[in-house]
């Protein structure tokens, strides 16, 4: 049975600076649904991160509402963990300080020893084993996102909220995350599926993680459209590239993208 | 580094150089105390030799090989000045064994000294760490309340705090207690401000993370902002630090019947040069070694830092 996890209502959120408002969202609305994998693909500066914000609860909408399990949400909460696209360690815990002080907010019943077995076993999920005893101003950008990813997996909450995660990552790495975060998605069981609102701007990587994909236009940032991805998983790459319905909807979607960025070319600000 | 590149260094010839012109005939009419002052470089030398053999770096053990160099120079410097070809007027400037001589007659003299005045700074600094840093975080927080108290913080850090010793003699029973309360707030300004500014500009990024991540307030002060915070609170507290060096042994100077400034000032006031430069320089050595002792400190909180 499909509820609603996540709803959100007309989203309007405005930043204010120099006293001048600036609309990054307009009337943004789309359900995320129980268990359900949903990307979010647009242009660079489209609002993602923005959106993003209001689920996480750093944000405030100045109109609409987003409801989790029916609730207003009105400020972060434990039911969800994040992937900033900034990913966001802290500088003075070590790598595997970090991801045991992300479980030990979410889950307080576990103990020291329990929490930093927990860390070590996402961090070698994630291929850091080696540099869990090491600070994160010693790891590289891609390491550090992976980090931040092992944090978020580590919390095991209902809901992921990740932003460009896979961005900082050499090919093989991305692959390896991707399955990692689908397998965890799925779960041991099929009826408590984790709920993912996932940003990229890599279509390839939407088509393949998700079951819907919600396509923003810039300035201001409103829903273009919202695609279902009909593929059944699980789900196996070079077969799905080869797929002729596969190359039909990548190049929708490709076009939907290409349709705002020849709106902005058209008229006198060009942003690619 | 090699073994040749490790101990053939010019710091070697220097000291050679050291200890030959020590052989050239006194001209100065006074006791010179030759055999202190070798007895210093043959310490310096053991103290170098053993450098050479334990650090490891490179960069570390050059610098206190030139360390040392420059000393050896500056005391082949000042035995040619003084007890070899007497150019300097003798009671003003003694010769370096005399100094090092009267180092070790005075030694418990000036042990007790300095335990006065290192205890009475550890006692003020530490009054002032305990309540400036917890206050900052707590004012800090709140950015509006933050940002009036740091205002007021500007005004108060404004007052030199040398002049509070009068108030002080006239608020406490001893010198020690005027002491403490005047280093007291010395360091409480800069520490305080150092820090708020610290609280206030943690990186939203920071903030925003530790948010998401749902930790609660006493987590928040203690586990993010503190820590976020950290190097600006050690600022604050090098500040603190070195203006309490420069206000206790301004009052000993003034009031005390202990401490560093006190045996200074006291033996100046007969003339007895000699006591009055090895009491510079053993102030000189006290404060070097207390800020040696808390940037090993600071570094070991901040090694986090890229
Ligand atoms: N803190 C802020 N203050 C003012 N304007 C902001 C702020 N954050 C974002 N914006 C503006 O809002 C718009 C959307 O930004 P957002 O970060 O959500 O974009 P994005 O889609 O995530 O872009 P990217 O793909 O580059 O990460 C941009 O035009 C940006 O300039
Ligand atoms: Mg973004």
């Amino acid at each position: 049975m499909n509820t609603s996890k996540i709803e959100i209502k007309n989203l309007t959120v405005d930043y204010i600076e120099k006293k001048k408002s600036f609309t990054a969202l307009k009337n943004v609305s789309f359900p995320v649904n129980e268990g359900e994998f949903v990307s979010i693909i647009g242009a660079s500066g489209c609002g993602k991160s923005t959106l993003l914000s209001v689920l996480e609860g750093i944000n405030k909408p100045a109109e609409g509402e987003v409801l989790i399990d029916g609730e207003r949400v009105n400020g972060t909460g434990s039911n969800r963990s994040v992937v900033f696209q900034h990913y966001s360690l802290f500088p003075w815990m070590t790598t595997r300080k970090n991801v045991a002080f992300g479980i030990q907010q979410v889950r307080k019943e576990l103990s020291r020893t329990q929490r930093l077995q927990i860390a070590d076993e996402f961090l070698d999920k994630v291929g850091l084993s080696e540099f869990k005893n090491k600070y994160p101003s010693r790891l590289s950008g891609g390491m550090q996102q992976r980090a931040a990813i092992a944090r978020a997996l580590a919390m095991d909450t209902e809901i992921l909220l990740m932003d460009e995660p896979f961005s900082a990552l050499d090919a093989k790495n991305r692959i390896a995350l991707q399955e990692l975060l689908l397998k965890l998605w799925e779960g041991e069981n099929s009826e408590n599926k984790k709920t993912v609102v996932f940003v990229t701007h890599d279509i390839d990587e939407a088509i393949f993680l998700s079951d819907k994909i919600v396509v923003l236009t810039s300035h201001p940032g409103t829903v273009y459209d919202i695609v279902e991805v009909p593929f059944e998983r699980p789900r196996n790459r070079e077969k799905l590239i080869e797929r002729k319905d596969y190359a039909a909807l990548r190049s929708k979607l490709l076009s939907m993208f290409y349709h705002d960025i020849a709106d902005r070319i058209g008229g006198n600000e060009v942003v690619i | 580094m090699t073994i040749k590149a490790r101990f053939l260094r010019i710091t070697h010839i220097f000291f050679a150089i050291l200890m030959l012109i020590q052989l050239l005939p006194n001209k100065s009419s006074k006791e010179v105390c030759t055999s202190s002052l070798i007895a210093f470089a043959i310490a310096a030398e053991a103290v170098v030799i053993i450098c050479s053999f334990l650090i490891k770096k490179k960069e570390s053990l050059l610098l206190t090989l030139d360390i040392f160099g420059f000393i050896y120079v500056f005391l082949t410097a000042w035995t040619l000045a003084t007890a070899k070809f007497d150019l300097l007027n003798d009671l003003l400037f003694p010769p370096p064994g005399k100094v090092i001589a009267q180092f070790a007659e005075d030694k418990t003299v000036i042990l007790t000294n300095i335990k006065s005045s290192v205890g009475i700074i550890v006692q003020g600094f530490l009054l002032a760490a305990v309540t400036a840093i917890p206050l900052g975080l707590l004012i800090g927080l709140n950015a509006r309340l933050g940002n009036a108290a740091s205002y007021l913080t500007k005004f108060f850090s404004s007052i030199p705090p040398i002049v509070y010793i009068p108030y002080g003699i006239a608020l406490l029973p001893t010198f020690r207690s005027v002491s403490i309360f005047v280093i007291f707030l010395a360091s409480f300004w800069p520490i305080f401000a150092g820090t708020m500014s610290g609280v206030l500009n943690v990186d939203k990024k920071i903030i925003d993370s530790a948010k998401v991540l749902n930790v609660k307030k006493p987590a928040m002060l203690t586990s993010i902002i503190l820590p976020a915070s950290l190097s600006q609170i050690f600022l604050g507290c090098n500040q603190g630090l070195s203006v309490s060096f420069i206000l206790l042994t301004s009052a000993e100077m003034i009031g005390a019947r202990d401490g560093m400034g006190y045996y200074v000032k006291y033996y100046s006031d007969f003339g007895d040069y000699t006591r009055t430069i090895t009491g510079l320089l053993v102030i000189g050595i006290v404060v070097i070694a207390v800020t040696f002792l808390f940037n090993i400190f600071r570094q070991y909180l901040l090694r986090w830092k890229g």
